[in-house]
Order: structure tokens, then sequence, then C-alpha cells
């Protein structure tokens, strides 16, 4: 066995020789980000190693290469890199990253009367609690004033939990922080396949349900409530989340044709929460494999049954999940645009936290404008920077159509946009802030990344027998959709032209509608009811879909 | 080497599929080797696609017009290859794993292929493992090509293996894997002959197979 030593996380892996740095540090529950999952692609879970005990080390070839100033700084993959003696490690503290994170707990919603699942009756001695008309369990005196419930989303990277007065409606705290399933498996499907075997399902299951107690245990104690006093709690989350977060087997969810487990809308015994020993969790109506209860959450949250004319909406992350409603008519679908939005498999790409390049312009005479998160010197490039870049260099000519960089030489551009066009390891490259860098390869990630959710608008335009023109009303949702500008989702063609002054950012929907969930009974038998009646759409059984994702990769 | 060859691979290579056609037909009108044509035009020509594409210059969509040029030349050389006798350039049957519906690179690759003179049996997507090897026999296949999308199906992969073993057949074909979650450290795992990681490199490595094949 050899010893591998955390410095940042103080945290010592005891492992067998051989064994990679990353699996070493998954061990440890030491978040290392690895969006590839390993396979040596995409260079995010690179760490620095003390330069004496390099020795110790056999690194493989992986497709990504570092620089040579990394490798000269002590840098490698840990995915590839295997350890034969003890060692010690820095890799980037997680905790430091979560503290700087934008995590958006917002969400539109709407007015509806609050009429509760669980109500309570006091005898004269104690109180008793029902959930519906069922007698759920009694309390010693009177606690008919203390009805307080959750509104949990679960969401594939971030978790956001409120704490709600249930009498009152009114948000008393909330609390986010990192789903700590990341820990094992980043992306959806490899949590569904390392959730596959009966053990891999209990790590996710035992790790999503601590943190949400401990989110429990910070809110309550925020708001100066009892935990006993919670008795329901809305998991809202992606099909695959709901499944992992209630200990069911997601496997089938996998492998075609796609099957869910559990069909959500109905209320389960709340056993593993630390809340009322009868709480219960209600989960809202899954639509599809992929289109889950975060979305159904939306829809409620927005009313989108309830509209006039042609709405889009739009949950734009790792997957885009989209529901239009043609008055009262719903579908839905969803792509896979994988984690390029997030930053990753991005050369300098990063989540959203201190030091990420967020926002990005360029004026009429071609000066640069743009924006740092901690207002500090740029490291490195988010989403809707990433977005935000791609989207100005479209617009100003230096990236052309088929989506290749158009040189200094043979561009029309802004004389200072040219200067910042540099090579980069002798391949052309813009240089958008001080050692921070868009690659053609970049592009080509955001080309397939947005070509996958505009085909996916444009799959679920022909369901509904609209154009693009018809639409009146484009609503963004989720966290990441709110830091994204509307323009630049236009001029890399994420979205048709037609949208433009259409388009609405929603913020999460997913947990302003769990909290609607939460508060009234009528709403989670209506929602039941229209989510059988939302059309889904399987992109990758539709004819011609192929042709839809070609031609949506152009600029 | 003929000129018009090389105009032709430009063509080819340059997304032009009017001059592919035009160039094609001047070749036959002039009477020149097919054989030829196809290896120094149309192969060259595809070469230089997939370089391309490699150094990041291309993007899929420009490799499909490539490919669309590619095959309208073909067109025009078809008629006289099935009178003159087609070289046999090697087989391959091609197929998404079962349980995996995605299917647009494994298209990609098997219109390369196709367009590079080889003879390739498309199974479609959601294959089965024994319809890989039925399909393999029948086709009297050199190469089975394996693709998968998801995390979650490429162990399904290791089921085609299995069932060429148990059959005894796992000597007669090379079996070669690609897809999003596949490298070649997954290929040796599973006991697969080789992995590519882009639809040319899966043309190269098809070449490579069959060229070690006939030199055996």
């Amino acid at each position: 066995m050899v010893q591998i030593y955390f410095r940042a996380q103080d945290k010592t892996a005891s492992v067998p020789e051989g064994t990679t740095i990353l699996e070493a540090a998954r061990r440890a529950g030491v978040i290392v980000e690895s969006p590839c999952n390993g396979i040596g692609t995409c260079g995010k879970c690179r760490v620095k190693v003390c330069g004496s005990d390099r020795e110790k080390l056999v690194c493989e070839e992986g497709r990504h290469h570092l620089s040579e100033e990394e490798v000269r700084a002590g840098y490698v993959l840990s995915c590839q890199t295997k350890v034969y003696g003890d060692i010690e490690v820095d890799a980037a503290s997680t905790a430091a990253q979560n503290k700087s994170l934008k995590i958006l707990s917002d969400g539109q919603s709407f007015a509806y009367a609050i009429k509760n699942h669980i109500t309570k009756r006091f005898d004269g001695e104690k109180t008793l609690v029902y959930g519906g008309d069922t007698l759920l369990g009694e309390e010693p005196g009177d606690t008919t004033n203390a009805v307080y419930g959750l509104s949990v989303d679960i969401g594939t990277t971030t978790v956001v939990t409120a704490l709600i007065d249930m009498l009152t409606g009114e948000e008393l705290a909330s609390a986010s922080a990192l789903n700590p399933q990341s820990l094992h498996a980043q992306d959806v499907l490899t949590r569904i396949k390392f959730a596959s075997d009966p053990e891999g399902l209990r790590i996710m299951y035992d790790g999503i349900t601590e943190e949400i107690n401990r989110m429990i245990a910070y809110t309550a104690a925020r708001a100066g409530i009892r935990t006993e006093n919670i008795y329901e709690a809305v998991y809202s989350g992606n099909t695959t989340m709901i499944h992992l977060a209630t200990n069911v087997d997601p496997s089938s969810l996998g492998r075609y044709p796609y099957t869910p487990q559990i069909t959500g809308g109905n209320e389960i015994p709340a056993k593993m929460l630390h809340i009322s020993p009868f709480g219960l969790i209600y989960l809202p109506p899954i639509i599809s494999s992929y289109v889950g209860p975060d979305i159904t959450s939306g829809v409620l949250a927005s009313q989108l049954e309830k509209k006039k004319g042609t709405t889009l909406f739009i949950d734009i992350g790792t997957n885009g999940e989209m529901v239009i409603a043609k008055d009262g008519s719903l579908s839905a679908t969803s792509t896979a645009a994988g984690p390029a939005f997030e930053g990753m498999n991005i050369t300098c790409g990063m989540r959203a936290g201190r030091g990420a390049l967020e926002l990005f312009e360029v004026g009429d005479d071609g000066g640069i404008r743009t924006h740092t998160i901690g207002d500090t010197a740029a490291t490195g490039i988010c989403g809707s920077g990433l977005l935000d870049i791609v989207g100005e260099l479209v617009r100003t000519g230096v990236i052309g159509a088929n989506g290749k960089f158009v040189t200094p030489e043979k561009g029309s551009y802004p004389e200072n946009l040219k200067k910042h066009m540099v090579l980069l390891e002798g391949k052309p490259a813009f240089q958008a802030a001080d050692g921070v860098y868009l690659t053609q390869k970049d592009i080509r990630q955001v080309q397939l990344a947005k070509g996958a959710v505009r085909a996916g608008i444009e799959a679920l335009l022909l369901s509904q027998n609209v154009r693009a023109e018809d639409v009146d009303l484009v609503e963004i949702a989720g966290s990441f959709g709110y830091h994204l500008r509307a323009k630049s989702l236009i001029h890399i063609g994420l979205l048709p032209r037609e949208f433009e002054g259409k388009v609405d950012f929603v913020g999460n929907t997913s947990k302003s509608g769990g909290k609607a969930f939460l508060l009234n009974t009528d709403l989670r038998r209506h929602m039941e009811t229209l989510a059988g009646k939302i059309e889904g759409v399987e992109l990758s059984n539709r004819e011609g879909f192929d042709k839809l994702f070609l031609s949506a990769l152009s600029f | 080497m003929n000129r018009l060859y090389t105009e032709l691979a430009q063509a080819v290579a340059g997304m032009d599929e009017t001059a592919a056609e035009r160039l094609a037909e001047e070749i036959v009108r002039q009477g020149l080797p097919v054989s030829e044509a196809l290896e120094k035009g149309l192969e060259a020509g595809m070469e230089e696609a997939g370089r391309l594409f490699e150094n990041e210059e291309y993007f899929i969509t420009e490799l499909l017009l490539c490919a669309d040029a590619m095959d309208a030349a073909m067109k025009v050389f078809t008629p006289l290859l099935k009178t003159s006798g087609k070289p046999a350039k090697g087989r391959i049957v091609i197929g998404t794993i079962f349980g995996d519906t995605h299917d647009i690179g494994k298209n990609i690759v098997a219109l390369m292929l196709t367009g590079a003179g080889f003879d390739v049996l498309d199974l479609g997507r959601d294959v089965s493992a024994e319809r890989f090897a039925d399909e393999a026999v029948r086709f009297d296949a050199d190469i089975i090509a394996v693709s998968t999308l998801m995390t979650t199906t490429m162990n399904n992969i290791r089921a085609v293996i299995d069932v060429l073993c148990r059959r005894g057949l796992r000597d007669r074909f090379r079996v070669i894997i690609g897809g999003k979650p596949c490298s070649k450290s997954f290929a040796d795992k599973i006991g697969a002959d080789d992995y590519s990681a882009s639809a040319p490199a899966a043309l190269r490595l098809v070449k490579r197979i069959m060229r070690e094949k006939y030199a055996e």
C-alpha cells in the first residue's frame, strides 16, 4: 500500500500500488474535477505533485496534453497517473470553489392559495397531523402554529434547499451546496453506471441524503425552528437524481428504451431525513427518463399550459430539457449538450467561481469589455463567458459561419481584435484575457453543444407544427441559464434569430415550482394529470434528426 | 501521375461536388484506369479531408460535404467497377451496440468507409451481440466495428467479443470500437483489437488492418 496525502484538504488515501491519483482522491473523499470520467481527454483533473515525488509516478499518455510549462511546474493528469510510492499532492480545494460558486436559488412564480397536504388539528390535549385525509401521527400539546416544509432542488451539480413556513408560504432560510455524488461520478450517465450495482447505489443515496440532512440542520438553525416541525419535503430534480435520492436502481435509464422505474406524483415516507418521524417526501410527476420533476416544477411555475399562443421553455445545462406549449398542448424533449456550458472540456474552462470570465462584449470600435467573478484577474472562462466570447466573435467575423477562426490576414474585423488573435502551440487562438484563450477546439465543443440544443428546439417546433417566428415567448430556466445573455444565445445560433426580443430568463423554477407543489395539494393533482398529457419527443428515434443536428452545427 | 487525379483529390478535399463529378467523367472519358482514380483521386482527397478535420480546420459539416463530393465521383465510377471487377478492399459490419440509439457518429464512419471503397453493412442501432456475430458471418466480414455514445452501454461491447469467442469465431474477425466514452485502454480491457477517436482515424485504422491482413 502507498500513502497519498492531499495537502489542501488534509486527507490521506491509503491505496494499492498502481492506483491512479484520481481513484485515490475519490477514496479519500477529495473532489477532483473529472468531467471526462478519467479517460484522459479533458485535462481538468490536473493536480500538482511535489518535485521529488515524481519518480514514484507512472504517467500514461492521455489524449489531453499538458503544456510544457505545466509539466515543469509539476502538474500531472490525476486520472492517467499511477502511484508507486508515498506522495504529496496539491489538488484545488472544492470547499474554496464551493464558497465562490454562483448558485442561483430564485425562480419566477405565480399566485396560488396555500392549501397544504399537511394539516394539523389540536384536540385539546394533543395535535393530530394529517397528510391529506390520512392521520400521520400525533404530537403532545398544541403545535398547530409550527408547520414547516422543504423545497429541495437536486441538481446534477448543485443542490438547493429552501425551508418554508407552510402556514404563511414565507421562505425562512435556504442553503446550497455541490451535489456530493459528483465526487464519484460527474455526469448523469456516469452516475447511472456507478449506481447500477447495489453498493454504488447505496453510496449515491447516502451521499445525497447526508447532504440534504446537513442543509436541513443548517436552515432550521438559521430560522430558529425545530426540525421535528418539518413535515414534508418536495424533491425536484432530473429523473436520474430523483431515482438516486429515493434509493431506486437507475440502470434502466441508461439503456434503450430508457424507462424510468418510478413515475413520481406521489408521497413517500421520509424516514431517511432528520425531520418529523412521520414526515413525507413528495415527488412531482416524471414526464420521461430525461424530462424529470425539475421540468414539471418549471412547467408549473411558468404556468405553461395556461399561456396563450406558443411558449418555449428551456432549461439549459449539461442536458437541454425543453417543453413547448401551444395553446395548452404540450410536448417535451431533452438533448445531451455535454459539459461545455459548464466550462468543462474547454481549454481554459472553469465553473462559475472566482476568477471566471463571465461577460465579454465587443464595442463598435472593436474595444473589449469583460467582467470576471470576484473582480479579480481572469484565470479561466465559465459557461456564460464562453458563449459571450464565441457569440461576439461570430458577430464580428473573427469566427466564420463554419466555426473556423478567420485569420487576421484574411479577416476584415477591427484592428483591436486582430491583436488578440495569437498562435497557441502553433494554432490560432483568441486571447480573451491575460493567459486566457479560446482555441479552435473550444469552438468545436460549443458547436456540438449548441447544435444539440438547437436541434432539440427545431424538433419540438416540428412536433407542434409551428415555425420559429410563431413562438411568442421563450423562457430560459435554470441557474446556469440565468447568467446568459440572449444576444449571445442568438449569435451562436443556440436560439433561432426569430426569437430576438422574446427571451425571458426565469431563474431556478425547479425550486420555485417545488415550493408551489409543497404549498398547494391541488396543484399536485393538476400537474399529475397534465404530465400524462405531455407528449414526450424521443429525438434519437426521430427520422431526420441527424440532419437537424448537422445543420445546427454552423453559426 | 495524371493531373486529373490530383484535381479530383482537390475537388473532394475542397467540398466541390460538381467538380468532382465532372473530373470523374473526364477520367472515364479518357479511359484512365478507374482503380488508380479511386486511390490517387478519391482516397487521397478524403485523406486530406481527414487531415484537415484532425487539424481542426474542418468540422463534421465539412467532412460530410467532402464525402458528398466523393460520392458524386464514385457514382460515375461504379458502373465501370461492376464490369471490370472491383478489387476486394475489405468488408465491414458496423453498428451501435444494444442499449444505445445514438448513431450520428457511427453513420459518419460508415459513410467514410463506404466512400473509400470498402463494403459496409450498417446494422443500425441497438444491435445485439448475437446479431453482430450472425451478420458478420453472413456478410463474410473482415472487420466488426462497434460504436456507443453512452457510458452506461460501453460495457455491452464486451458481449460481442464474448459471443465471438463462444462460437469459436474470435480469430475470424477484427473487432474495432469507437464512440465518446471509449479509449484505447478500454479496447484493450475488453479484448477488442483496436480503437479510433474520430471518423478519419477509423478510416485509417481500417486501411491499416486490411493492409496487414493482405501482407500475411
